[in-house]
């Protein structure tokens, strides 16, 4: 759990004992798994080209998607549904690329860092988006996903970067990949949650005052939209307190036989989670609790909401207070800044 | 031919009434069926030889569009009032009161944004386009259509896709149950064949506003009524399981979209009634449609959780919304059917110098051929290759120089019937008329 191998940086700064690299400028030269793609000489090009890929590559596609999006509300075009999903797509491909070349040149635990986190949070929502609008052309949800995919790769960019070092027991490895996954699991159901409450709300007030449907802004259905924030709210509940469970029980096999542990038992990361977990197991009891009473879904809705306010809160909490999960290394190593 | 010949060729006339010219009565009396129309097309085909006819008749128009040969004019618009009034029996005066002629070009607009549904009663509806489609292939069936007619409906129908696919003209639902059902019910349910419809009263709104249910899935519906025998009646018509209307209460706590049409004095559904059948729900959402006037339900009810009442007036404020928003439309679609006629006249206006252009071209093949004779005559050693290599020279050269009045030919057609330039070209190369 706590980042003090080798990584890339995404603001292009090198953290660790290892190898300089550069995100934004995708140079590594002394990665391992880099190297072996520049020991082929057809390779170059290869490498040159994913070197290239950068934040700001798909960050811009989304963002362009996300005008064609808003776009709906102002004029109708023939067009702007094929400009849409290519933009998403070249986005979600270059996004993908870039984690993965991300993933290839380190030799710590893939993805393990709150940074690698958001951006792999970020890839999921995109894929999602770019899924629902294929099967729904007409329902505008990258109105709501796509700003806060973009957030998401922002917050990327100022988050922790140091991924977690190799867990060289099968226990430990196990422990830990059911950990990562199941905070992205809770993270991808809020953010999905929180999106069907708020359109829930939006239809809800539509049809609470009569009007027909906005043109270009055509909702899925209430019944859908309950079903989705429900589950939402399920799957954040029960994937973040097995996430929290998770990383309790891998920092305890990682401190077996006297040795520290990998996260301090007092760390402010342990704390944070299990607040958040907190509110994400009483926010769906009390959505379960309501659900077969008058008004049931509109407080779900509420409550999706106010989830996603919440993971925002402990997100910046996790930005502002240091923690050794996937802090900066320690003292002792050297942050050697990006030459170029 | 003459220009004045030529001109004949892109004549049309169109006589008819519509819903904004003639009464309904008019418009009944004008109306022809399949059969009668395909009879008329015939009388007409032995009564103007050579001319072409399509007959559109539907509620709301009947409009015969008549184009004249290549050799002859269309039928003067005078002509085609007294056809129509003697295919239907019609005092022709009464008749010529009501309706409507346009010619040429104005033909073309007016088919086009008929098509379009542009001059429908309910703006964009898209029936009329089939209703164009089965006129245009019935005067086929008959043999009174022609190259004029084939193309004016063939670009008919290419702008009235235009129209549909480029502009949201049709898009918006404008009658009560479609909005009902669409706008409001869809919105709340995701599906329908796991939901449970009451109909209260047997209405004909409540009839329509089924028939648009039974298209989006559901399956179990229960009629209710006063009278029990009613009931039995309209279930049996509807397909539907025939209910108590005792029971009201008992079916209101396990229905999931009511629509009611009883009409009757006082609510059926008081605010009161609903709180005792609330606790039964199980805080299921609730679509009431209630198109009855006066109303069934206490319009309280609708600010209840979980409910979503919608009455007459509702619906027709959005019907009018919706109304509003094709007409904000209709700019974009004229353009659409602006361009679409413009495009097709100036094929019209260019196909009329299609005899000039032949002449032409004649005039100067006769006097290659004549110049070919007289140099292969005196260069005999000409081998077969040879010639056909000169030859080949002399038609590319003839081609060059045909290319700039040919182009200036089509660019003046789009503007009009390029009188003028074949007037010049005749007296130019002296082309006989």
């Amino acid at each position: 759990m706590v980042g003090h191998g080798e990584s890339r940086s995404i603001r292009g700064r090198e953290v660790g004992g290892g190898p300089r690299v550069n995100y934004n400028q995708g140079v590594a030269s002394h990665d391992r798994p880099a190297a072996a793609i520049h020991a082929l000489p057809f390779a170059l090009d290869m490498t040159a080209f994913l070197s290239g890929i950068s934040v700001v590559c798909f960050a811009a596609s989304y963002a362009v998607a996300l005008g064609c999006e808003a776009s709906r509300l102002l004029f109708r075009s023939g067009i702007r549904g094929i400009v849409m999903v290519g933009f998403a797509a070249a986005g979600l491909i270059a996004h993908a690329l870039y984690l993965g070349w991300r993933a290839a040149g380190t030799s710590a635990v893939p993805f393990s860092s709150p940074a690698d986190l958001y951006l792999l949070v970020a890839w999921l929502l995109a894929a999602g988006y770019l899924w629902m609008t294929l099967a729904n052309p007409r329902t505008p949800v990258g109105l709501f996903l796509l700003p806060i995919v973009l957030a998401l790769v922002g917050v990327a960019t100022f988050a922790p970067d140091a991924p977690s070092p190799l867990l060289h027991d099968a226990t430990s490895r196990f422990w830990g990949w059911f950990h990562g996954s199941l905070h992205l699991a809770w993270t991808v159901a809020v953010v999905l949650g929180a999106v069907a409450g708020l359109m829930w709300l939006i239809q809800a007030g539509r049809l609470a005052r009569k009007e027909p449907p906005i043109r270009g802004f055509r909702m899925p259905s209430l019944e859908r939209l309950g079903t989705l924030m429900h589950r939402g709210l399920a799957v954040a509940a029960w994937a973040g307190a097995a996430a929290f469970v998770s990383g309790i029980i891998l920092n305890a096999i990682q401190g077996r036989g006297g040795a520290a542990p990998a996260v301090p038992w007092s760390d402010s990361v342990i704390a944070r989670m299990a607040l958040m977990v907190a509110w994400l197991v009483v926010a769906n009891g009390v959505a379960l609790t309501v659900r077969r009473r008058p008004g049931g879904d509109r407080l779900a809705a509420w409550l999706s909401l106010a989830s996603l306010a919440v993971l925002t809160g402990w997100i910046a909490w996790g930005l502002v207070i240091p923690s050794g999960h996937g802090a900066a290394a320690p003292a002792a190593q050297v942050v050697v800044e990006e030459a170029s | 031919m003459s220009t004045a010949a030529a001109m004949h060729v892109t004549t049309l006339v169109l006589v008819g009434v519509t819903h904004r010219t003639a009464s309904l009565d008019v418009r009944e009396r004008l109306a022809f069926s399949a059969e009668q129309a395909a009879a008329a097309l015939a009388v007409f085909r032995d009564r103007f030889p050579g001319r072409e006819a399509v007959l559109l008749s539907t509620c709301n128009r009947v409009e015969l569009y008549a184009a004249g040969g290549p050799e002859t004019a269309a039928p003067a618009a005078s002509e085609l009032i007294d056809f129509l009034a003697s295919c239907r029996a019609l005092d022709r005066d009464r008749l010529a009161r009501s309706a409507c002629e346009h010619r040429d070009e104005a033909v073309v607009r007016h088919l086009f944004g008929v098509a379009a549904g542009l001059d429908s009663m309910v703006l964009g509806e898209p029936q009329i386009l089939g209703q164009v489609k089965q006129a245009w292939t019935l005067a086929q069936k008959t043999g009174t259509t022609g190259p004029l007619t084939a193309g004016m409906f063939q670009s008919a129908l290419r702008a009235a896709k235009r129209v549909a696919t480029e502009t949201g003209i049709g898009r918006e639902r404008t009658s009560i149950p479609s909005v009902a059902v669409a706008d409001f019910a869809a919105a709340v349910f995701e599906r329908f064949d796991d939901k449970r419809v009451l109909l209260l009263g047997a209405g004909k709104m409540a009839a329509e506003t089924l028939r648009y249910l039974r298209e989006a899935g559901a399956r179990d519906v229960t009629v209710l009524n006063r009278t029990a025998s009613r009931a039995v009646e309209l279930a049996a018509r509807l397909g539907a399981r025939p209910g108590l209307f005792s029971d009201l209460a008992a079916e209101l706590a396990g229905a999931d979209l009511v629509v009611s049409t009883t009409g009757g004095e006082r609510p059926i559904v008081t605010l009161e009634d609903y709180r005792q059948i609330e606790p039964h729900r199980a805080a299921r959402p609730l679509v009431v449609l209630d198109l009855a006037v006066p109303r069934d339900f206490d319009p309280r009810i609708g600010g209840l959780p979980g409910v979503w009442l919608y009455c007459v007036d509702d619906l027709a404020a959005a019907c009018d919304a919706n109304r509003r928003s094709r007409q904000q439309e209709m700019p974009a679609a004229l353009a659409i059917v602006e361009e679409e006629v413009m495009r097709l006249m100036a094929d019209v206006h260019h196909r009329t110098t299609a005899p000039v252009i032949e002449q032409l071209k004649a005039g100067w093949s006769e006097t290659g051929e004549a110049e070919l004779e007289r140099l292969f005559r005196r260069l005999p050693d000409l081998g077969a290759d040879e010639r056909a290599e000169i030859r080949q020279a002399f038609d590319r050269y003839a081609a060059k120089l045909l290319h700039p009045p040919l182009v200036s030919l089509r660019s003046e057609s789009r503007t009009g019937p390029p009188h003028g330039l074949v007037d010049a070209l005749r007296r130019l190369f002296q082309l006989g008329e």
